[in-house]
């Protein structure tokens, strides 16, 4: 082959096959939960779909006709600098395993305070479903719509959350907490109620998963009322294969 | 220890920003491609000679209905410059055009889906984005009618390929099958001869070809595509290292702060609007990881401004407009946007 080899044609086929790769293993290995909400998920992996034909053809006009059609276009970056960045972001997306959110994240954003639900209104009331059926989020969306802890003592709870250790709070208090999702990460937020242990939280580590039943009560926890959950039991438990809820 | 400490911090902090920005990229990519991909498929097939010959020539109606084509034409800020240049210089009165190019990255059914998506438990913010990007757009287009004759805040390139206005109104339809632009060659001053009816800027604009087969406008669909894939991608790609950057390493105290008063959140969100850039196809999920903090009507501010003019489009708007008009149309629309973000602010409850 005597011609020189098309390099933009060959990067521009890479660059489509690498982003399509990155979306679609986020897919194959389960982490696209990490990034969005479930009903999100067929777009991201159309979209993967999508690149990934997109590449086949622009790959094709490296073995059939290398001479782009030049469509003329008003060029913003120079176009070398938006494949790079492309590329660059491509094949790190690829390498790179993403991680829920952690408790520091949660604690960053005030979790431990107890006004913690400041948008999002609620789509659904878990009024009406047994106590012990409530998850993390239906407990808080309960409070926020009736927030006085008396209501709610001695009845029975059953949800799993990660701990987070809330640094002025008393060491036998832990804060079971849960990120919501309305979309995808860039707009999760924190939700948590505080646990009181019979021993030392240090038994749990931050951010390991916990599943916890026991009894609601209200407690005064760093100079304010709240709701308490008073364990029976807390079990350690796996990752949830989604660590959001919604 | 403290170190380690410091350092197990750093790593959190590294992480939950990478997340961030791989979220917000696996999220928009979706709807940057539909955007593309509509807007080089319109680019190729669509006439607008025949939709501008359609519309009504009273300025407030031209208005209108230009805010609306954007539901005909779903292109995000980057192509609707070259679509409004193509109509203007088919004729259409300058209100149609500039209401188009306002409103239409916002007024189209990609971008209501987009922010849909996006802001699912605030389902008005779809409907105050839209109501207003129309009800600013037409109030400066309407301005821009006053001035019947656009071609002094044209770039000379194609004001020259201009015809005056018309001054009976009644031609159009008796004209509307003639080749338009072949009647103002007598306009032509000193530039030569340059035929009109093949006009000298079109070559740039579009890649209409007439008489071409199905696969060679397939073939150009698709080259579109991925031009304008690999230029947004890489705007979105920055969009979204600035969003994740300000989450994670700017204060919470600092953004709580700027984002609960009723002004400075406006100005900080429109200010970022205008640096920031992004398509507008994905700008509501760039909104959305300020939602939480930031006024509503800071983020309606946010998602009217950005699509209408930010930093990166104003090149764009520098290729067919006068940097004169650039900057009028820039004045009007934030000081409209931050009036009306504002009294959301300060009047409703939402």
């Amino acid at each position: 082959m005597k011609r020189t080899f098309p390099w933009p044609i060959a990067l521009d086929a890479l660059a489509l096959l690498l982003w399509g790769l990155m979306i679609l293993r986020y897919w194959w290995t389960g982490r696209l939960a990490v990034l969005l909400h479930p009903d999100y998920h067929w777009l991201a992996i159309g979209a993967g779909w999508l690149l990934l034909l997109m590449a086949l053809w622009r790959g094709a006009a490296l073995l059939w006709s290398p001479k782009s059609l030049n469509t003329p276009h008003i060029a913003l970056l120079p176009r070398r600098w938006s494949l790079a960045v492309l590329l660059a972001v491509a094949a790190f997306g690829i390498i790179y395993i993403p991680r829920p959110f952690t408790s520091d994240t949660a604690l960053a954003r005030g979790i431990a305070e107890p006004v913690a639900l400041t948008r999002s209104q609620p789509r659904r009331f878990a009024r009406n479903t047994p106590p012990e059926e409530r998850s993390l989020i239906d407990w808080i969306r309960l409070l926020n719509v009736y927030p006085e802890p008396d209501a709610y003592t001695d009845e029975p709870v059953n949800i799993t959350g990660f701990v987070i250790h809330p640094p002025n709070w008393p060491d036998d208090y832990l804060l079971a907490a849960r990120f919501v999702l309305t979309c995808c990460a860039a707009d999760a937020y924190p939700v948590g109620l505080p646990v009181q242990l019979s021993g030392d939280r240090e038994e749990f580590a931050p951010d390991s998963w916990v599943n916890i039943t026991g009894t609601m009560m209200t407690d005064t926890v760093d100079g304010q009322r709240r709701l308490v959950i008073q364990p029976q039991d807390v079990l350690p438990v796996p990752e949830p294969k989604n660590p959001y809820e919604f | 220890m403290l170190s380690l400490f410091a350092l197990a911090g750093a790593m959190s902090q590294f992480n939950q920003g990478l997340t961030l920005f791989l979220s917000l990229l696996v999220e928009a990519t979706p709807f940057l491609l539909l955007g593309v991909a509509f807007s080089s498929l319109l680019a190729i097939l669509v006439d607008e000679r025949k939709l501008v010959a359609l519309t009504p020539k009273n300025p407030v109606l031209a208005a209108i209905s230009g805010s609306l084509f954007g539901c005909l034409f779903p292109v995000c800020e980057c192509g609707n410059v070259p679509v409004a240049r193509r109509l203007l210089m088919q004729g259409a009165p300058s209100a149609l055009a500039i209401g188009f190019l306002l409103a239409a990255p916002t007024v189209n059914p990609i971008v209501f889906w987009a922010t849909w998506v996006a802001f699912r438990d605030q389902p008005s913010m779809v409907f105050w984005r839209v109501g207003l990007t129309i009800l600013i757009s037409v109030i400066i287009a309407c301005v821009f009618s006053v001035q019947k004759d656009l071609r002094p805040f044209l770039q000379p390139a194609i004001a020259r390929q201009l015809l005056p206005p018309e001054p009976e109104p009644t031609l159009a339809t008796a004209t509307s099958d003639s080749p338009l632009l072949t009647r103002g060659t007598y306009l032509l001053q000193s530039t030569g001869t340059v035929k009109l009816d093949q006009p000298l800027v079109s070559t740039l604009d579009t890649a209409v070809l007439p008489s071409a087969t199905w696969t060679v406008k397939a073939q150009a669909v698709l080259e579109m595509m991925l031009q304008e894939f690999r230029e947004l991608g890489a705007v979105l790609v920055m969009g979204s290292a600035i969003a994740a950057t300000v989450q994670v390493a700017i204060p919470r105290e600092w953004i709580l702060a700027l984002g609960q008063g009723p002004i400075t959140s406006i100005l900080a969100m429109m200010l970022l609007a205008w640096v920031v850039s992004i398509c507008s196809t994905v700008d509501s999920f760039f909104a959305l990881s300020f939602a939480s903090i930031f006024t509503s009507g800071s983020i309606l501010a946010f998602l009217v401004f950005g699509p209408m003019i930010d930093l990166k489009n104003i090149s764009l708007l520098l290729t067919t407009f006068k940097s004169r008009a650039v900057i009028y149309l820039f004045v009007l629309a934030a000081q409209l946007t931050f009036v009306f973000t504002l009294a959301v602010n300060l009047y409703t409850s939402w």
